[in-house]
């Protein structure tokens, strides 16, 4: 499980030029400058990057020098210059591995190159791995690099790094597929060719790729996440780093999955056919097979983007799983050269050639990553000391119970919904209601150490004297100056400090290391006390750069920060710019780590923490401050004489945070031991070399943050291997701890107040009145009920909406104004719900198969619904009426019971009286003979009858006379009644000529003796009606002189009337209108 | 502590007829409060509230329906997408007794067929006015292969542990899902539309 740091210990990459030059171009971007500035040296070795004082010198370029250029002559021998070309100078004999241009005025950043020919190169930039996708324009058609991280495969006991490349490729817009590309690569793999494509695996349907969690081992944050990835011929195990870049590979792999919707085609992954031969050829695996090329595949095509596969997709990869996600550069990946990196790459191997792996080369220092972790098995003297094996300490960490749970489902969560984040901000808003505070014993300890190996026990330094601290946050600086910590980003001395210091750790506690983080000689160890193991959480780490260009990793800064109970803290190792004057680097570089620094965070939509956002800030390191204008003797002299007092006077750190120039907030405590810089390793005598350099207080240990109590402060003159004494700290610290019972209290108060905002929320009204009765509802008489909706607190928009099954919100005799709106908060809208019988609902209402009864449902978006309640009672009427019922009815309607009205409509129409019926009853309804006689005796002269309207109000008046018996009483204008006339006819529901006839009577139309025939067919009352009807409009035509109505002017009135289309309203074509008043006509001007 | 807020929406029916205590079964579940006052639901009501089960967060939306028989026909239409439904009677109305059974049918007829039912004897706190045997609300609900508790909206009796009853049987028979699931609309909110989708 500790291979949890391989991502650091792993040779991945890192040739200095690279990182130069990305550093440069990220620099510069963030700052254009109008001068460009390069760095210009010779230099040979560790003398390059050891102390700037030796190399480095920086120079202003000459106005036509856009670019930076960076070469390495030799292997050890390394130059770099400004430069008037992008280029590099191709073709001379040394290899001009990576340029940059970065400002104005030239066109664009020329991208650096070391790479390749092909499309890809390796792009740089410290820290971790974000591919930007917008640069994947590139070539090869539409292959593009979306995410890549390196990991461990385990096949049974074995560990072999890989780095897994997510890689894209889409032919077309919208189609796209996915494969896997694992690589070897070699262990100090600094270019593409020192990485090797071992196989393909692609994204398809049966392809998953899913975190496991091994039987029997419990998860450790911090720890590698276990992966497995699943296809129907494979089933490979491997080991992520942990952390927001594996979780961002893992949704991102996630995402490529081409799911189980039928609909997309299955991939084909034809394009994956030009890397088959480096499949078919295992035996060629291996970066240092044939030169690290497969010439059959590299001649295959111009499009290919690989020397062998691996070649460039792999430095792509090897760019990918270290570029930062902070900093980056867009580089165009054009006019690579990748040949000439090639060469000297293979310059740069051992010529021996056949070895497998660096753990064979002579100096050693490449241990194989999971040989690294066996470091117990070596004849080591650093064993011998100690109380705890290493083994020990890993199984405590495994033991630890830290559940699965929340992280593991972190890794697949994105949605947060708005409930989420009030749910947290209200518990952090009432934090003091469920937690309290409980001290905790920090130790901090610091220590610079010079590049040596551990030699001696550090227990004097971190366990003795004191009780067993519940966390210990320990920091090393200068852990190894050897060229390839600084290069390679990979040295052995992380593990044997990080053993020495497990194995030195307070005896009387059982402590799991929760994370180890270095950049280059700054290492920082975070071990908690096992049984508080479950109570940290979130941890993430991150390093920052200060050093070499601003940018590199010899000076800088590590910080862990994690969530202890329920307080935030920021652990802080820095090592800032040497040497006595400079300490106005050291500000700036204090400054640049507390910018810089950012932290991902579990929702991926926060922003990035920085160190200050957290509660408690601890901050410890080598800080490099000076003791100033004093001459070295008086300085040992007044700390013998112990006048620490004096000193204080004379110290940087103390004058600068006092001059409030950095360390604001933060309280150091008193400093009650003597400087513990520098001594002559191996003795507690001041620094006896030429420099003789004055005695300073370089090693200190601040703090920030509320309840903090320091115990102890204090130097440790036991331990002798470094020119540096390390510094510790014991603390109290007052963190906040949850009360469970009141945090599930408080979180269900949240969420309850929640819910009751969102019930509030609900969209409610109140309804002025909910039942509606309309009572003696007559034909053709509007009534209205109004009601009001007084809308709540919620804007809300209401509708009446449709029951089911029918086709509209009400019946048809009703109608409601509005039907649909809007309501502001506390607003109020009057409706009315308007009810008017005509024609088309008068006859179900008199027959009773319809009734004055209907349940509107009033709807509010997103709300509730509420019933409206509509009843009445209606007046039955001769209009809607049949004509064989209104012949049965002797009695005015209204004087007989609805009964008798019901089932004398519903009765049904005989075409030939056969008499078995009813025999009491009269030839036409007396209704119209009522309306009729009235004209015949009032109005046989009127003129425009017919023709002009009548007044509603008197058609209410006949109405009633004829639905009560009373047309003694009636008292109307002649147009009223003829217009009430009209109206009885068109409200037949079966029409005086049945819609049987209809046809027939059209047919027939010009022909007087086949109309006649068709008249004769209609049922008894039907065909009275047409003959009295035809006679009364005879009637009226003998008096046309006065009248001045003509048979034209009837036919067209009548036509429309007595033949109705039985299709229904739709609108008659005038050839059927034409034909209709035609055959009215024929009954006007001759006599039966 | 970043948990989702809920991961599940059950949506709840309460029908039962007029007077049984439907409404007061949701606001005692709700805001934890009773009102004596008895005004007849005319129309749909919902009320949500987030339970957490099984270390689910499930956001309960019930939905409140008018028990008058004049409105069962329009009533009926909010059964469908109904993952659970409280049938609910009167023990001491005989009546709302002998309909169960007129209620069991409209829910075979127009919920959806997995629909988790639920039986409730509303009132129990009325044991003096009682004329429904605990007893025969429990052999009814034993027919229908149904839970059975008696309730008392007004002395908090049961109230809670019916509705977490009924939704954990629910969760049982939901799948499990990954959170992303799309079976499960999470994302509608308090979103109602009656039937209206339906037609318009």
């Amino acid at each position: 499980m500790s291979v949890a740091n391989s991502s650091h210990r792993a040779a991945l990459l890192r040739v200095l030029l690279i990182l130069l030059v990305a550093q440069n171009l990220a620099r510069c971007q963030l700052t254009p400058a109008p001068v460009q500035i390069c760095h210009s040296f010779h230099c040979f070795g560790e003398m390059c990057y050891q102390e700037a004082e030796f190399a480095n010198q920086i120079a202003e370029c000459e106005p036509e020098e856009h670019h930076c250029e960076l070469i390495q002559l030799t292997t050890v021998h390394y130059m770099a210059r400004c430069s008037p070309r992008c280029e590099g100078e191709i073709g001379t004999s040394y290899s001009p591995c990576l340029l940059a241009n970065n400002s104005a005025p030239s066109p664009g950043p020329c991208s650096l190159q070391c790479c390749s020919g092909g499309p890809l190169c390796l792009v740089l930039s410290l820290g971790h791995l974000t591919i930007q996708e917008d640069k994947l324009v590139l070539t090869p058609p539409a292959l593009v690099r979306n995410q890549a991280v390196q990991g461990v495969l385990c096949e049974g006991d074995s560990r072999q790094s890989r780095l897994l490349g997510l890689v894209r490729y889409r032919p077309e817009r919208g189609v796209q597929e996915h494969a896997l590309f694992l690589y070897n690569h070699r262990r100090m793999a600094i270019t593409g060719d020192d990485v090797s494509l071992d196989q393909i695996v692609p994204v398809s349907r049966d392809f998953t790729l899913e975190e496991v969690f091994p039987d029997g081992e419990l998860y450790i944050l911090g720890s590698d996440v276990t992966v497995q990835l699943d296809t129907a011929e494979l089933n490979l195990i491997f080991q992520l780093p942990f952390g927001s870049h594996t979780r961002t590979f893992l949704q991102e792999v996630a995402r490529a999955c081409p799911g189980f919707n039928p609909e997309t085609p299955d991939p084909e992954f034809l394009w994956l056919s030009r890397y088959k031969c480096t499949e078919q050829k295992p035996s060629q695996r291996g970066w240092n097979s044939a030169s690290g090329t497969w010439p059959e595949c590299t001649r295959k095509g111009e499009d290919q983007p690989s020397i062998g596969g691996g070649g460039s997709w792999g430095g792509a990869l090897l760019e990918a799983v270290q570029a930062g996600r902070s900093e980056r550069c867009d580089e165009e990946l054009e006019g690579a050269d990748w040949e000439m990196s090639a060469a000297a790459g293979s310059r740069e191997r051992d010529p021996a050639g056949g070895s497998q792996s660096d753990d064979l080369r002579p100096d050693g220092k490449g241990l194989l990553v999971d040989q690294s972790f066996r470091g117990q098995d070596k004849p080591d003297s650093l064993l011998t000391r100690q109380n705890k094996s290493k083994s020990e300490i890993t199984d405590m960490v495994r033991s630890s119970t830290i559940t699965v749970s929340d992280k593991a489902h972190i890794l697949s969560m994105q949605k947060f919904g708005l409930r989420d984040t009030m749910v947290k901000s209200h518990l952090v808003q009432k934090e003091e209601d469920y937690t309290y505070i409980q001290n905790f014993r920090f130790f901090v300890g610091t220590y610079n150490v010079n590049g040596q190996s551990p030699k001696e026990c550090l227990q004097p330094w971190l366990s003795h004297g004191i009780q067993a601290p519940d966390i210990y946050c320990v920091g090393f600086q200068e852990l190894d100056l050897s060229k390839e910590a600084f290069f390679f980003h990979d040295t052995p001395k992380e593990e044997e400090w990080f053993k020495a210091v497990s194995e030195s750790l307070h005896p009387d506690a059982k402590y799991a290391k929760v994370k180890l983080i270095r950049l280059v000689g700054i290492m920082l160890l975070l071990y908690v006390k096992q049984e508080h193991a479950a109570h940290i959480s979130e941890v993430e780490a991150e390093t920052v750069g200060t050093g070499i260009m601003g940018r590199m990793g010899n000076k800088g800064g590590v910080a862990i920060r994690f969530q202890f109970h329920n307080t935030s803290i920021c652990v802080v190792n820095s090592h800032l710019a040497a040497h006595t004057e400079e300490y106005e680097r050291r500000n700036q570089d204090y400054k640049d780590i507390c910018s810089r620094m950012q932290f991902c965070q579990v929702d991926p939509s926060l922003p990035p923490l920085t160190i200050s956002k957290h509660d408690v800030i601890l901050w410890l390191g080598d800080l490099n401050y000076r003791i100033e204008e004093l001459d070295v003797e008086k300085v040992k002299k007044l700390i013998e004489e112990k006048a620490f007092h004096t000193l204080y006077a004379y110290d940087q750190l103390k004058t600068q945070v006092a001059a409030k120039a950095i360390f604001e907030g933060f309280t150091e405590g008193e400093l009650t031991f003597q400087p513990t810089y520098k001594y002559d390793a191996g003795s507690d005598e001041w620094d006896t070399s030429e420099k003789c350099r004055a005695p300073a207080w370089c090693d200190r240990i601040l703090w920030k943050g509320k309840n903090i109590t320091q115990l102890s402060y204090q130097s440790h003159m036991a331990l002798k291997t470094s020119d540096h004494k390390p510094v510790s700290s014991v603390f109290d610290i007052g963190v906040k701890v949850i009360n469970e019972e009141l945090y599930r209290k408080t979180l269900e108060e949240i969420v309850r107040s929640l819910d009751k905002m969102e019930n509030a929320n609900i969209p409610s009204v109140s309804l002025s009145k909910r039942e509606f009765f309309f009572q003696n509802v007559k034909y053709m008489q509007l009534q209205v009920e109004s009601f009001t909706i007084h809308n709540g607190q919620v804007p809300c928009q209401f509708e009446f909406i449709n029951k089911p099954d029918e086709e509209s919100y009400c019946k048809q005799w009703l109608n409601a104004n509005p039907s649909r709106g809007f309501l502001l908060p506390d607003s109020t809208i009057k409706i009315e719900l308007e009810l008017f019988v005509n024609k088309t609902t008068a006859t179900k209402l008199n027959s009773g198969e319809d009734k004055i009864e209907d349940i509107l449902v009033l709807h509010l978006d997103r709300g509730k619904d509420y019933f409206l309640s509509v009843s009445g009672n209606y007046l039955p009427s001769c209009f809607g009426s049949p004509i064989h019922t209104l012949c049965y009815l002797k009695e005015p309607i209204l004087d007989l019971p609805l009964k008798a009205i019901r089932e004398l409509t519903l009765m049904p129409l005989q075409t030939e009286d056969d008499g078995s019926q009813l025999k009491n009853h009269m030839d036409i309804p007396k209704e119209l003979w009522m309306m009729v006689d009235y004209l015949y005796q009032n109005a046989i002269q009127q003129e425009d009858l017919f023709q002009q309207p009548g007044l509603r109000s008197e058609f209410e008046h006949i109405r009633d006379c004829l639905d009560t018996g009373t047309t003694d009483t009636l008292s109307a204008s002649n147009h009223s009644v003829a217009e009430a006339l009209l109206l009885f006819l068109e409200s037949l529901p079966e029409p005086v000529i049945c819609y049987s006839a209809y046809h027939n009577c059209l047919e027939c139309s010009g022909n007087y003796t086949a109309s006649k025939q068709v008249i004769s067919t209609l049922p008894t009352f039907h065909k009275n009606v047409f003959d009295y009807l035809m006679k009364f409009l005879r009637e009226l035509l003998k008096n046309s002189a006065k009248n001045h109505l003509d048979g034209n002017i009837l036919a067209s009135i009548f036509g429309s009337l007595l033949l109705r289309n039985p299709a229904g309203h739709q609108k008659l074509e005038i050839a059927e209108k034409k034909k209709a008043q035609e055959f009215i006509r024929q009954f006007l001007y001759n006599s039966p | 502590m970043a948990k989702k807020t809920y991961d599940l929406l059950f949506k709840l029916l309460l029908i039962g007829d007029s007077g049984v205590g439907k409404t007061c079964v949701l606001f005692r579940f709700s805001d934890d409060a009773f009102n004596t006052t008895f005004i007849s639901t005319i129309g749909i009501d919902f009320k949500i509230k987030t339970v957490e089960l099984q270390g689910k967060k499930i956001k309960l939306q019930i939905w409140d329906t008018a028990g008058q028989e004049r409105f069962h026909t329009i009533t009926t239409s909010y059964y469908r997408g109904a993952m659970g439904i409280m049938l609910v009677y009167d023990i001491t109305n005989g009546k709302s007794f002998e309909n169960i059974s007129k209620w069991l049918r409209n829910i075979d007829e127009h919920a959806n067929e997995d629909v988790e039912r639920m039986l409730l004897g509303n009132k129990c706190d009325m044991d003096d006015k009682r004329v429904v045997p605990k007893g025969k609300g429990e052999q009814i609900a034993r027919e229908h292969g149904i839970r059975f508790f008696e309730t008392s909206a007004k002395a908090n009796i049961n109230i809670e542990k019916a509705f977490l009853t009924l939704a954990e049987d629910i969760l049982r028979k939901t799948p499990v899902k990954e959170p992303n699931s799309e079976n499960v609309d999470i994302s509608s909110g308090g979103g109602v539309t009656g039937w209206k989708s339906k037609c318009c």
